[in-house]
């Protein structure tokens, strides 16, 4: 294709009924200027190698389908201008997650994890049925709304190193959004949480890193979420002693 | 490639329905990239820590209120060796304080009882100015001026 | 070996619609066991792409009456009147229930939630949460449902048969995207949520997902698609991508300029009247290819396009109201709204029409129901107010759960064996097809033809030559796509038989929309015809159906519209 540059990109390829462990191709795509990682993928999979597998959707960085490894680092595919890159591009499979095939990765760790922290309203427990809407102000709507924004794309995940050596870590998307319903005014559930944020694997595993919050696409700073919720609960066990055990915060 | 994660991280707690391959550390680690400074700023510690004998060492040769030792444990500290560690300590803690205020804002509360924490703006702005000072005060006492 | 796996009721769709189905579904009932089938795992679902708002009577001086005119109005009196009563009466309760389960939505200094003006909406009723609603939706109706294990989730599973039996549905074939076996799950009452159709186009807002697999599922085992021929081109999407920039940007004040700066909604008259860049989305999306045609446009490399200008408003207000807008486009447009206009066009967005359901999200296939854009109940008629669907999804999906499990609990088991072999030999098919080296057709080729097929003859405006072109090519692609090459003979994770599989139900779908397109010789709502400018109540004031024949062509037929208590008038804003 005349006028266009040619990149070459090095990618991960798997297939777990072929290959032994992953191994890497390297494909010649002609780029046009303005195009993310996710259109070279695309291009390699209609016009090189129908086999590659990778996921994506919305390719406008809301989904959180298309977390690779490019260059070494987490990034969404659908996001990253290819303009940023030289002439070589390395695409690979998130790090931290096993493999399923090519640059698709094992998601149900990460549901695990999320489910643990019981992401959703807790009521309190004499509350009457609720009718129409409660009321919230802004400042109470700031109080969380940053963490909210997550859109579990688990490049933090990828870029966290307790992660990579700590198994039962929760890991900063799941911190997050057990955190974001904490300090949610309409919620009454931290008590249940935090059981779980001190537990094995909870916050205090966090060797503050911040990595998590250096690659996030969303601004969701995972990294103050997890302090945030460190300090929360040292607070928390500190008054426990003074204050007789009621509604824990 | 890269390195070998633990081979169960993010493991899920049922089994998966086909084989995966092992989950990978990124490219960079350990040592590029990212984990460089995240290595680096925990192992500011050990240089602390020998800052911190030898400051030990000098307290211990004060006590032994003799002027002459005291002048000599000061001369052995102008051997080159200790001067080019001193002044590698001295960037090193350096860019690791300014490293642990820049990251420092996201340990404090939100509230303290009523009084809320100031914008982040503002913090850093405090914090900056703090350091600057502080810096300024040890350099000033290290090199004579005071004290 | 295949599985069968038992439920009582099976959702196919995780998105807006088919998660408060499933929601909707365990609370009817607390001994139920809800089947939750999606492609994707349920925060990918295209929900997550909405932005501007889900509409509800909230304030003081709004009322049902002018919520369900409005949309009455703005379907071009084509949506079917009951349907709309009920829709508003449900809008606020299913709005503030999601509230309760943790939607942030935004608010006001007292508060209560807050709301925004709307295309088309004569009040501001249009809920919203900064310009991410649909994701917050979506994550706080996905969070919830993780409370109920009785929702059992089967992520990355793709429905390619409905399996009927005894002329009732008893559940789906679905093939584990991850492992590539193929199993029956069964269950008394199955709801489709799968969204709509958006990829037959070129280009459009939608994510690669919305292939109308749901919408093809029915069809071919004889339910009708309503309404085929209603396409809403929203009319701010980025030129190329087809990303869109929210309606809110214009109900935060933004401008639509042409080349030469001028605001040309309101300096020409093309019927928006004094609403400007508020009126309605096909009424908009109109003036700007208008605009276009008449040498206006602004070139750019994707073609020609207009400008959405929100310099005027400031840097606060875009970062506190419209922060999603600036994002998008700085990255894909590589323009910051603060100080440049951003270039925009109309693209393929919604689709009006689908499963042919009634008001309980019903289809007349018994134990079948539909919810959301995949459904056409018909609530939005020939063109859809903005705001209004994200809603719907919500009280219809909430319906067609609980009314799915009546059905469910009055109709008797699955027939299992009949059931298994169904699926071994629907195995077998995609077995056959898997890697298959036979033919000459490639996916992206045949789905090139069809989007320019489908951009030439259904765009924003249609001509019945164009029309009848389409469905002539569209027919040759039908019969081109059985012979496609596939490359992929892994059984893990294989994209590219998914992506075949999506292809036959683009084709599908594509038919219906053109061959409903040229059946309807006037103009209504979002469907312009300029061989028939004209709306043209005494013969088409009636939905379009388009069945499936024994020799597999679309066939268009009629259903009526359900009048009220408003008569059909000239719509004009």
């Amino acid at each position: 294709m005349s006028g266009r540059e040619t990149k070459t990109f090095v990618v991960t390829r798997f297939d777990p009924d072929r290959d032994e462990a992953p191994r890497t191709e390297r494909y010649e795509v002609p780029v046009r200027d303005d195009w993310k990682v996710l259109d070279a993928l695309n291009y390699i999979k209609d016009e090189i190698d129908p086999t590659l597998s990778h996921r994506w959707s919305c390719r406008m960085a809301v989904c959180g389908s298309c977390g690779m490894q490019v260059n070494g680092e987490p990034k969404l595919t659908c996001k990253t201008a290819l303009r940023e890159y030289g002439s070589t591009v390395e695409v690979a499979p998130l790090a931290n997650f096993p493999v399923v095939r090519d640059l698709v990765i094992e998601m149900e760790g990460f549901l695990d994890k999320l489910q643990a922290v019981r992401p959703w309203i807790i009521e309190a427990k004499d509350a009457a049925r609720r009718e129409g809407t409660h009321r919230q102000s802004p400042e109470e709507l700031e109080a969380f709304k940053k963490f909210s924004m997550c859109i579990n794309c688990m490049l933090c995940y990828a870029a966290c190193p307790v992660v990579a050596n700590e198994p039962d870590f929760l890991g900063p998307a799941a911190i997050a959004l057990g955190h974001r319903y904490n300090q949610d005014s309409r919620d009454h559930g931290a008590g249940e949480r935090n059981q779980v944020f001190r537990g094995e694997g909870g916050v205090f595993a966090c060797s503050f890193a911040n990595e998590c919050t250096e690659v996030c696409p969303k601004h969701v700073d995972p990294g103050y979420a997890i302090q945030e919720a460190k300090l929360l609960n040292v607070i928390d066990w500190a008054t426990s002693f003074v204050v007789p055990r009621g509604k824990a915060r | 490639m890269s390195a070998r994660a633990r081979i169960d991280s993010m493991r899920p707690k049922r089994p998966g329905s086909t084989r995966t391959a092992p989950p990978r550390m990124p490219d960079l680690y350990p040592t590029r990239g990212r984990y460089l400074p995240y290595i680096a700023f925990g192992s500011v510690g050990l240089l602390l820590m020998l800052v911190g004998f030898g400051i030990l060492r000098s307290v211990w040769v004060l006590g032994e209120h003799d002027p002459a030792a005291w002048r000599a444990h000061l001369s052995a500290y102008r051997h080159p060796a200790y001067i080019v560690f001193h002044l590698f300590a001295m960037l090193a803690i350096g860019w690791f304080g300014l490293r642990f205020f820049r990251l420092f804002p996201k340990t404090q509360p939100p509230k303290i009882g009523p009084l809320r924490s100031p914008p982040e703006p503002v913090l850093l702005a405090g914090l900056r100015t703090a350091f600057v000072i502080a810096t300024a005060l040890v350099a000033a006492v290290l090199g004579g001026a005071i004290g | 070996m295949i599985e069968v796996l038992q439920h009582d009721v099976v959702v196919v769709g995780g998105g807006g619609a088919g998660l408060r189905a499933a929601i909707a579904a365990v609370e009817a009932d607390p001994r139920l066991s809800v089947a939750l089938v999606s492609k994707v795992y349920p925060m990918r679902s295209h929900t997550v792409s909405a932005e501007g708002g889900a509409a509800a009577v909230a304030r003081e001086d709004d009322s049902l009456e002018m919520h369900a005119w409005d949309t009455v109005k703005g379907s071009d009196f084509l949506g079917d009147q009951d349907v709309i009563q009920y829709f508003v009466e449900q809008a606020p309760i299913e709005l503030a229930l999601l509230e309760n389960w943790g939607c942030p939505w935004s608010r006001n200094e007292d508060g209560s939630v807050a709301t925004r003006a709307f295309g088309g909406m004569t009040t501001k009723r249009t809920w919203f949460a900064t310009d991410k609603v649909g994701f917050h939706m979506l994550h706080s109706l996905f969070q919830h449902s993780l409370r109920f294990d009785r929702i059992v989730r089967y992520d990355e599973h793709f429905v390619s048969k409905l399996l009927v039996e005894g002329g009732r549905v008893q559940g789906v074939v679905s093939l584990d995207i991850r492992s590539g076996a193929v199993s029956a799950i069964l269950g008394r009452a199955v709801i489709l949520a799968t969204g709509g159709a958006g990829k037959v186009f070129p280009f459009t807002t939608n994510g690669n997902i919305k292939t109308g697999d749901g919408m093809a599922l029915a069809y071919r085992e004889g339910v009708g698609l309503k309404d085929m021929e209603f396409l809403q081109y929203h009319p701010t999407g980025l030129p190329g991508t087809g990303i869109l920039i929210t309606e809110a940007s214009r109900g935060e004040g933004g401008y639509l300029r042409n080349k030469d700066g001028e605001r040309f909604l309101v300096t020409r008259d093309y019927g928006v009247g004094t609403k400007a860049e508020l009126g309605p989305r096909d009424m908009i999306s109109r003036a700007i290819i208008r605009e276009i045609a008449a040498g206006r446009g602004v070139d750019g490399p994707y073609g020609q396009h207009v400008w959405l200008d929100l310099t005027h408003l400031g840097e606060d207000k875009i970062n506190s109201r419209l922060p999603f807008v600036r994002e998008l486009s700085t990255t894909y447009a590589f323009v910051d709204p603060v100080h440049e206009p951003i270039p925009i066009r109309p693209v393929a967005h919604y689709m009006m029409g689908g499963v042919d359901t009634n008001i309980d999200g019903a289809t007349p296939l018994p134990g079948l129901y539909a919810a959301g854009e995949c459904a056409c109940v018909s609530l939005n008629g020939a063109n859809r107010l903005g705001s209004n669907s994200l809603t719907e999804c919500l009280v219809f999906g909430a319906r067609a759960g609980r009314k799915a499990v009546e059905y469910a609990l009055g109709a008797g088991a699955p027939d299992e064996a009949r059931a298994r072999s169904v699926t071994e030999a629907e195995a077998a098919r995609l077995d056959a097809l898997r890697g298959s080296a036979r033919g000459e057709e490639k996916i992206p080729r045949i789905r090139d033809e069809m989007n320019r097929a489908l951009e030439a003859g259904c765009g924003v405006y249609r001509e019945q030559a164009s029309m009848a072109l389409a469905c002539k090519e569209l027919a040759i692609l039908q019969e081109r796509v059985p012979r496609l090459r596939l490359s992929d003979a892994s059984r893990v994770f294989n994209t590219e038989l998914v992506a075949a599989l999506e292809l036959q139900n683009m084709l599908d779908v594509a038919e219906a929309i053109a061959n409903a397109a040229l059946a309807r010789k006037e103009s209504r709502g979002a469907h312009a015809c300029s061989d028939h400018p004209a709306r043209n109540d005494a013969e088409y004031l009636h939905h379009s159906l388009v069945t499936r024949s024994a020799e597999g062509r679309p066939v268009v037929g009629r259903k009526a519209v359900t009048l009220g208590i408003w008569e059909p008038e000239e719509r004009k804003y």
